[in-house]
């Protein structure tokens, strides 16, 4: 399948979030699910329809890919699938937190004015 | 509060809503939706709270996975569908110029619609088989095949029209063997592989002993055109092997 690439377009909250996670490390569905709540404070809960749709999506898109199938040694002893981020992933996670600074500037720019 | 025999429970019926997503999507993610589910349901009854309720809004938030992946999946094979319908047209409009410029050359609208059938259909046939593989060598030996099998199964056709021997009806056992041996193969490579080779074989063999009846510069033609096809497809039994090995490495 070809590839899009996406590191100019405005990412989903699901893709931003799935990006986040994945940025510190490799991890699989559930430890993904686990470090957005924690991420998010607890408020974005997203099912594993959400999460998996969003990762074929990603990894269509050549944002993610799967890394191997493992133990988590903090879990118990069924081997999952781990996702890692890839180097466009990272270029479209840099280029979305840009544009949210952008946001952040000039709705500070406006606020003070009003002020 | 969660039970082991609850966690066990629901996860079973996950496994039986996950079948409900398209077959490529389960896969590529069902087992780690299963593990994932699984994982959620342990954490619940770890920390002794209900799963019902959760599990509940976990199938429903699923199911609407469901319809986003099936709507996916249904605009990706129209787009194939308008991809393979476009491309045959273009295909189809050589015989539809070919025929204002040669005199004998009279398929009326039921030929050339059936004709465009063809077409779209053996480009509809490629795509969709090619589409079950990601190695190279898979989708080019579909496409070979295809486009070998169309050429014998056509020139076939047009021969017994013009010559009137019913005994070239006997090539289409070829498509036959073809037929029924990727039936058998159930479209994995190693079966294939030996199909085509199986169908380059039958068709040297009726080649070499049928009689065409054909006046001789035409017989040459004809077993040129063989020698083609059987070339055409033992390349396509290579390319099917060379799959199967890539699929073991």
């Amino acid at each position: 399948m070809a590839k899009k690439s996406t590191a100019q377009a405005p990412l989903t909250p699901a893709v931003l979030h799935i990006l986040l996670a994945l940025s510190t490390q490799e991890r699989h569905g559930y430890g993904i699910m686990k470090q957005v709540e924690a991420d998010s404070q607890g408020k974005v809960k997203m099912g594993p329809g959400t999460l998996y749709g969003s990762i074929g999506r990603m990894m269509g898109a050549g944002l993610v890919r799967e890394s191997d199938k493992r133990i988590d040694p903090a879990m118990d002893d069924e081997r999952r699938i781990y996702y890692k981020i890839t180097g466009e992933g990272r270029a479209a996670l840099a280029a979305e937190l840009q544009r949210y600074r952008g946001v952040v500037t000039v709705a500070e720019g406006r606020l003070s004015y009003g002020n | 509060m969660a039970t082991d025999a609850a966690v066990r429970r629901y996860r079973a019926w996950y496994a039986v809503l996950l079948r409900l997503y398209p077959r490529p999507f389960r896969a590529q993610f069902g087992e780690g939706m299963a593990q994932t589910f699984h994982d959620l349901c342990r954490e619940r009854r770890d920390a002794k709270r209900g799963l019902s309720g959760f599990a509940l809004w976990i199938f429903f938030e699923t199911l609407v996975g469901i319809v986003r992946e099936h709507i996916t999946h249904m605009n990706q094979l129209a787009k194939t569908m308008l991809r393979v319908a476009l491309g045959a047209l273009a295909v189809w409009m050589v015989p539809v110029v070919a025929a204002q410029f040669v005199e004998d050359w009279h398929w009326g609208v039921g030929g050339f619609v059936r004709v465009y059938l063809l077409f779209f259909l053996t480009g509809m046939a490629i795509a969709l088989i090619a589409r079950r593989m990601d190695a190279w060598s898979y989708k080019l030996g579909v496409g070979v095949a295809l486009v070998a099998g169309f050429a014998l199964g056509w020139s076939n056709m047009v021969h017994v029209a013009d010559s009137g021997n019913p005994a070239n009806l006997w090539y289409y056992s070829v498509l036959v063997v073809g037929l029924v041996g990727a039936c058998l193969a159930r479209l994995k490579a190693p079966g294939l592989a030996r199909t085509l080779f199986v169908m380059a074989a039958t068709l040297a063999l009726i080649a070499a002993m049928l009689p065409s009846g054909a006046p001789p510069y035409l017989a040459r033609n004809m077993a040129i055109g063989h020698a083609v096809n059987v070339v055409l497809f033992t390349a396509s039994g290579l390319l099917f092997r060379h799959a199967s090995l890539a699929e073991t490495k």
